[in-house]
């Protein structure tokens, strides 16, 4: 059986349920990176140029600890979902960034992802994809279909069962334990890129840290699309990058829905980010004065800084809810 | 009404004498200095890209001596670059200044937008801007002319600094210069000039190819003054982008299909097959493609820069006999430290260019 291997960066979060049904449908087997760890990171930046983004480089070392465990890598190309929004550079040129900082990666199955590039194209480049695994392009097609139907089911599950994106995939892989209740006085929500929001190991667990402080944390992908696109407009008038909403449509989408405190979690390096914050930033200052927190993480950031800063963004905002009550 | 426009090397030079001649009050910003860039950083986001905060701070400096319309290209070019205009506003208009932010979309509309951002900006008629952007680019292609040869004239010059000096002389006479006989003049005059700076001709110098990211290559402030010192060195710079030949693709229709671009980017193809936005394309593909001409190559980027880092990854994957500098612009970069990078880079290209020198003439001897 041929293997595919995909890592656990990036994109991964939005669409691995996807990428799994279709290829394990045209019979491949799918293999994912471990979560990240320490040698990941180590790896991955000792390979890239020091300006480039923390994800990036954590996306290579993922890349590096699955070049011995499978036959293909699986690096998509992801350059505009929407019309007249275009994704980072990152994404744009990572399979020819992997290819060139990561020598031993086996061969890369690169696809370029283009919706306003019409449909043709779109279909020819899946089947392009397909063609490694069977000739037959109805296979391939019903493969598609499969394939959506699963993403479709892994939105559905975030945004109705308000699940965050590593539980969905557990429990679609039927490994769940149960939904974590979440008894917080306090709901703050965190706006970022799934990649940096849901990986542990760089953001130093800032999802269970603050679930033992006793604050419910919300994520994006609890709000629907359609709030999501609402928020961009009012934002920021139009869709700049493909992955906006999950950082101006989401902070817009809470500042006005009653939210105690916002966290911008940013990884170093980030270009989309560094203006998208801070257009967040302003507005949380201007609708409501909503406490706005930005934490920039690089793969030095020392974890006891985190930590003390969470802290007393917590106290802070425990401390204006009694002044009010008072 | 009072317009101000940043500065981004020749083009506002270029932009500014266009006001004047269509009977636009402009202000012109004071000189990029030290000032300009602490403003900027200080009203900017941090990890935004160097250009953002140079242009934010030339902005703060033109409202300050009274500009009340903002001239900022925008639009798509699948980097931070189309952002900057809508933050920028963002941030003055928390200043505190009055002005309206007039925008230009040079990727989506080409040549049309300028011309119908001076249209909107001035009574003039259609014919008059046309005219008016015609007579522009044709200064600016100048501009480009006289500079290829101060690049060549600086390397060999025997008083360091005759070319620079005659440069700005130029780019004054040229931006005054009332019609196209007397554009052609000054241009013919100043190429004479230089022709008559006392030069070792015998000095072969060697040639460094700048590359890299677009404002960075163009605004002298922000990359230190690069070219001129290389100059002192002895160095003669080949820069990969001029104003005239940028304009010539992007702001026209390309009925050919065919253009420097496209070279670039097939060049590229082996290493990098797809646009990152930016000028990171073209940087790998001239990697590529200038190996046969120059004996080493300068890379200059902005700090985070998206397509120029992805570009920086690459191109030490292309394994050609070139040597290889990247110079990363930020605002907390030092003179001194790029000038001792510079003669250490230098030194090794010229040895390596001796011991080539060397090395035939001991073929020959056989």
């Amino acid at each position: 059986m041929i293997r595919v291997g995909i890592p656990r960066a990036l994109v991964y979060y939005q669409y691995y349920p996807m990428w799994k049904a279709f290829f394990e449908y045209l019979g491949a087997e799918v293999v994912v990176s471990e979560p990240t760890n320490k040698e990941v990171v180590a790896s991955g930046s000792s390979r890239t140029v020091a300006e480039t983004c923390l994800p990036t480089k954590v996306f290579c070392g993922h890349v590096l600890s699955l070049a011995e465990k499978c036959d293909y890598m699986f690096i998509p190309a992801i350059r505009s979902l929407q019309k007249d929004s275009y994704n980072c550079a990152k994404f744009l040129g990572l399979p020819d960034l992997v290819r060139a900082v990561v020598p031993e990666s086996p061969p890369i199955l690169d696809i370029d992802i283009d919706i306003p590039g019409g449909k043709r194209e779109l279909y020819l480049n899946i089947y392009r994809l397909g063609r490694h695994f069977t000739p037959n392009p109805f296979k391939v097609r019903k493969a598609v279909k499969v394939a959506l139907d699963a993403h479709q089911a892994y939105l559905n599950l975030m945004s109705t069962k308000k699940l965050m994106a590593p539980q969905a995939i557990e429990e679609i892989e039927g490994r769940a334990n149960g939904r974590r209740e979440n008894h917080g006085d306090l709901k703050v929500a965190l706006i970022g890129h799934p990649y940096v929001i849901y990986d542990d190991y760089i953001n130093h667990r800032l999802i269970s840290r603050l679930e033992s402080m006793r604050v419910s944390v919300l994520t994006p992908e609890m709000i629907p699309k359609e709030d999501l696109e609402r928020y961009v407009i009012k934002l920021v008038g139009r869709h700049y990058w493909t992955y906006e909403d999950e950082v101006t449509g989401a902070g817009g989408y809470y500042i006005e829905h009653g939210i105690d405190g916002i966290i911008g979690v940013m990884p170093f390096g980030c270009g989309p980010d560094s203006l998208m914050m801070e257009v967040v930033k302003r507005y949380a200052k201007q609708a409501g004065n909503t406490p706005f927190m930005l934490l920039s993480i690089d793969e030095h950031t020392a974890e006891a800084g985190i930590i003390t800063r969470l802290e007393a963004f917590v106290d802070m905002i425990r401390r204006g809810k009694r002044s009010e009550k008072g | 009404m009072r317009v101000a426009t940043p500065h981004m090397g020749n083009i506002s030079i270029a932009l500014n004498t266009a006001f004047r001649e269509l009977g636009i009050g402009n202000i012109v910003p004071p000189p990029n200095t030290r000032r300009t860039l602490s403003l900027g950083v200080r009203y900017s986001p941090e990890t935004v890209c160097l250009p953002f905060k140079v242009t934010l701070g030339n902005f703060i400096e033109a409202l300050e001596l009274g500009a009340d319309t903002l001239v900022m290209p925008a639009g798509r070019g699948l980097c931070r670059f189309g952002y900057y205009a809508k933050l920028q506003e963002e941030i003055l208009r928390e200043l505190g200044y009055k002005f309206r932010m007039a925008t230009v979309d040079l990727f989506g509309g080409k040549i049309f937008s300028v011309i119908r951002l001076f249209k909107d900006l001035s009574n003039a008629s259609y014919l008059k801007v046309i005219s008016v952007v015609r007579f522009g680019l044709a200064k600016l292609a100048a501009m480009d002319e006289v500079e290829r040869v101060v690049h060549q004239v600086r390397a060999v010059e025997i008083k360091k600094g005759t070319a620079s000096k005659l440069f700005k002389e130029a780019l004054t006479a040229i931006s005054e210069a009332e019609d196209y006989s007397s554009l052609k003049r000054i241009k013919a005059n100043y190429l004479e000039k230089l022709r008559e700076v006392p030069a070792n001709h015998e000095a072969n110098p060697i040639k460094v190819g700048v590359i890299g990211e677009f404002y960075v290559l163009l605004e002298p402030f922000v990359n230190m003054d690069i070219e001129v010192e290389l100059g002192k060195l002895g160095v003669e710079v080949k820069r990969s982008i001029f104003v005239s030949e940028w304009t010539k693709f992007s702001l026209f229709l390309n009925f050919f299909g065919i253009t420097e671009k496209e070279k670039l980017h097939k060049a590229a193809e082996p290493w990098l097959r797809r646009d990152v936005g930016g000028d990171g394309w073209e940087t790998v593909g001239h990697k590529v493609l200038d190996a046969d001409h120059c004996d080493g190559l300068i890379h200059l980027t902005p700090f985070t820069c998206m397509p120029e880092t992805i570009a920086q990854n690459i191109l030490p994957s292309i394994k050609n006999d070139v040597p290889l500098l990247t110079i990363v612009c930020d605002e907390q970069m030092g003179k001194a430290g790029m000038l001792t990078r510079l003669e250490a880079f230098v030194d090794l290209l010229k040895r390596r260019k001796a011991r080539k020198e060397k090395y035939q003439k001991f073929q020959q001897g056989f």
